[in-house]
């Protein structure tokens, strides 16, 4: 079956040269059902009719060796057993008693026989009457008893040839006896041809049912076909009606809808994403064309020309920023990304960026305090730890109130290595927690709230985590801080 | 003519009032639907400019309860999604217009224009008896002498021109015409119909500006004089 469907699919597949029209499933299983039936039936006929050809002339040789034992017992009970040939030249029966016998046969449609003696040469010594001027084959060949088919005047019987045997142990003559089989023949051969013709035609028959069945049966993957093609962008909401049935197509449909969903989910994050990113880039664009369209309006003071320059660069910057983050972005969710994994002290990756973002914290008086910075060697590629780090931190700087400590934390637990930056900020509300390593997703949903983020730092933190394998997740309790804790396999 | 800006970018916020104030409108600002929604529902404006994507609530949403308010106030929407089901879905909602960003502050005008004029027929320029006010180059003509007018004699000379025939109250006229930072008392405007009058006079438009005791002032097509 796998090679017939796969040279099947060869065959649609060939680019050039004769293309079969596909088979439809429904044929395929009637095909294959219809041939496996064909085959059992073929072998069943065949046994029924090798059965009784056997029992048929199983039938005919006791008869045949009836007859023989009738007819010895006729000659002994004419007394001239075996001394002489004599007395089997008259075991026929008298020319009355077969007409007598003929006439029942043809009346009851009993079987005549006839009956021939021969010497051990093959001559005929004597035979019965209805013989007339045919006689009975003689099969010089074997010397025992023999049973075969042969014809006599174009009827054709079964024969036996009994060898009749001397005291002294030599053939001395045979007798022959054969019966007409030919009205059993002409039943077994219609049995044979009524066979022969009903075994395609049942076969036909079962293929047209059998197809009409696996149609019905398969009828409900019709419908999961009609209703998957049915499916583009627009309508990714619809689901696959389920079937009543828990069955297998219950299984597909479910299979196929769970597939939806997902494909949904994934679609409505990339629409968003793309709307977002659209927003947050033609915003700085609208902010520094609208105020450059006003400002070239009227002439106007030196000064508020510097103004607005100075005010369309900070913009300009901004956006070159937002630009950097979406190219970082799009870089590491590229599968072909390979971080550069080594053994690396944390520490030596940490002090750098804490010494970096110093001045930051300084303006608003932060103050970063190593709570439990224990040596710790981690796999990571440098570069990206790195970064992570620094978007967590001035994360922390951004959301901290002036004054207040951001702790770190690090400390090896067996197998892991655990790293915990905590701010003492506005934290996040428990309905926001789950989303924020959303592109693009802010707590505070006004963008002019002055963080000036956009909310891209902690999915390339996600990202970058995952293609390390550091586990990232927060806790944060709204005006009291978040804690960060980035979970790193040990070695 | 007074504006309300809901908009939660300041920078679009910022040049937007700039630029409008210079085109002698006044401007209210917003930085959240909220705010903007109590804005819209308390003051009377003539034009609101709502930001599609602004916090606390939508600018849809705020379109949507001003006009079950009542209020028939032209609304454009801001928008930087350009997908035609938003802009559709926009104005079913009730809105008049929409401009998406980034836009040219030109266009903008015309199309508050559009939606600040009475009738088809305006084509830019609003009048009664020799005055025609030119609402694209906010320039007045007496005949074919020009008048200078100051933003603020400019604006209240068109809304009172905009308004002709119609008694105006000097606390419609400061609705209108001041944005909401102005809180002194009325007698403001007394000052600026004498600049304006004086002004009108001296170009040769007499009695257009007339003083309803008690109430405020109206602007009168002039009576043809038979002697």
């Amino acid at each position: 079956m796998t090679s017939r469907q796969s040279s099947s699919t060869g065959l649609r597949l060939a680019p050039s040269g004769l293309r079969l029209p596909p088979i439809s499933l429904r044929t395929r299983i009637a095909f294959y059902y219809t041939f496996m039936t064909a085959l059992l039936m073929a072998a069943v006929f065949a046994a029924i009719l090798f059965s009784i050809d056997k029992i048929v002339y199983l039938h005919f040789d006791e008869e045949l060796r009836h007859e023989v034992e009738e007819a010895l017992e006729e000659a002994r009970m004419n007394e001239r057993i075996l001394n002489g040939l004599d007395g089997f030249r008259d075991l026929g029966r008298t020319v009355a008693e077969y007409r007598e016998l003929e006439e029942i046969a043809n009346q009851r449609d009993v079987h005549a026989q006839f009956i021939q003696l021969v010497d051990s040469e093959g001559r005929v010594l004597s035979k019965s009457f209805n013989l007339a001027g045919n006689s009975l084959s003689f099969n010089a060949a074997s010397s025992g008893v023999r049973y075969f088919d042969s014809t006599v005047g174009g009827v054709m019987v079964r024969q036996v040839q009994v060898p009749l045997v001397s005291q002294m142990g030599d053939v001395q003559a045979y007798l022959i006896i054969g019966i007409p089989t030919r009205s059993t023949m002409r039943v077994l051969q219609d049995l044979r041809n009524i066979l022969l013709w009903s075994l395609p035609a049942i076969i036909l028959l079962l293929f047209i049912l059998a197809r009409a069945l696996a149609g019905s049966s398969i009828r409900p993957v019709g419908e999961v076909i009609a209703t998957a093609e049915s499916m583009t962008q627009a309508n990714l909401h619809q689901r696959i009606p389920l079937p009543e049935k828990h069955d297998e197509l219950y299984r597909l449909s479910v299979t196929i809808n769970a597939l939806l969903s997902r494909l949904e989910d994934a679609f409505a994050r990339e629409k968003h994403f793309t709307s977002d990113a659209a927003h947050e880039l033609k915003t700085p664009i609208a902010v520094v064309k609208g105020t450059l369209d006003v400002l070239v309006r009227k002439p106007r003071p030196v000064a508020q020309y510097e103004e607005k320059i100075h005010y369309c660069l900070d913009e300009l910057n901004r956006m070159a920023r937002l630009i950097d983050q979406l190219f970082m972005l799009a870089r590491y969710e590229q599968k072909s990304v390979k971080p550069q994994i080594v053994p690396i002290e944390f520490s030596t990756v940490l002090e750098p960026v804490i010494s970096r973002l110093e001045h930051l914290a300084g303006d608003k008086q932060l103050s970063f305090v190593r709570q439990n910075i224990e040596q710790s060697m981690v796999s990571a590629d440098p570069a990206m730890l790195e970064m992570i780090l620094e978007n967590i931190l001035s994360n922390a700087i951004k959301f901290s109130p002036a004054g207040s400590s951001i702790d770190i934390e690090v400390t090896r637990s067996p197998g892991q290595v655990i790293c915990t930056i905590t701010d003492h900020g506005i934290g996040i509300p428990e309905e926001h927690v789950q989303y924020v390593f959303d592109r693009f997703y802010r707590v505070d949903e006004s963008r002019s709230s002055g963080t000036g983020g956009f909310g891209l730092g902690l999915s390339i933190v996600r990202r970058l985590a995952d293609l390390q394998n550091i586990a990232v997740s927060l806790s944060s309790r709204e005006h009291a801080g978040t804690a960060f804790r980035l979970v790193f396999q040990a070695i | 003519m007074r504006l309300l800006v809901i908009e939660d970018e300041a920078g679009i916020a910022r040049f937007l009032k700039e630029g409008l104030e210079e085109e002698c409108f006044a401007v209210d600002v917003a930085s959240d639907g909220k705010t903007g929604l109590a804005l819209a529902l308390t003051n009377e404006y003539d034009l609101i400019m709502v930001d599609w994507m602004i916090p606390a609530i939508s600018g849809i949403e705020v379109c949507r309860q001003v006009r079950k308010s009542g209020s028939e106030v032209p609304i454009l929407f801001l928008t930087a999604r350009d997908a035609v089901e938003d802009v559709v879905f926009g104005l079913d909602s009730g809105a008049d217009d929409y401009i998406k960003k980034p836009f040219e502050f030109e266009e903008l005008l015309a199309r508050i224009r559009v939606q600040l004029r009475s009738s088809k027929q305006e084509e830019g320029a609003i009048g009664v008896g020799a005055l025609t006010i030119s609402t694209v180059t906010h320039q007045v003509f007496c005949g074919s002498v020009e008048i200078m007018l100051t933003p603020k004699e400019f604006a209240l000379l068109e809304y009172l021109v905009r308004n002709k025939e119609r008694a105006c109250s000097r606390s419609r006229i400061i609705e209108h015409v001041w944005d909401m930072n102005f809180y002194s008392d009325t007698a403001v405007i007394d000052v600026y119909i004498n600049f304006l009058r004086k002004k009108l006079e001296q170009a040769g438009c007499r009695n257009v500006i007339h003083t309803i005791r008690g109430v405020g002032y109206i602007v009168r097509e002039p009576q043809i004089d038979q002697k």
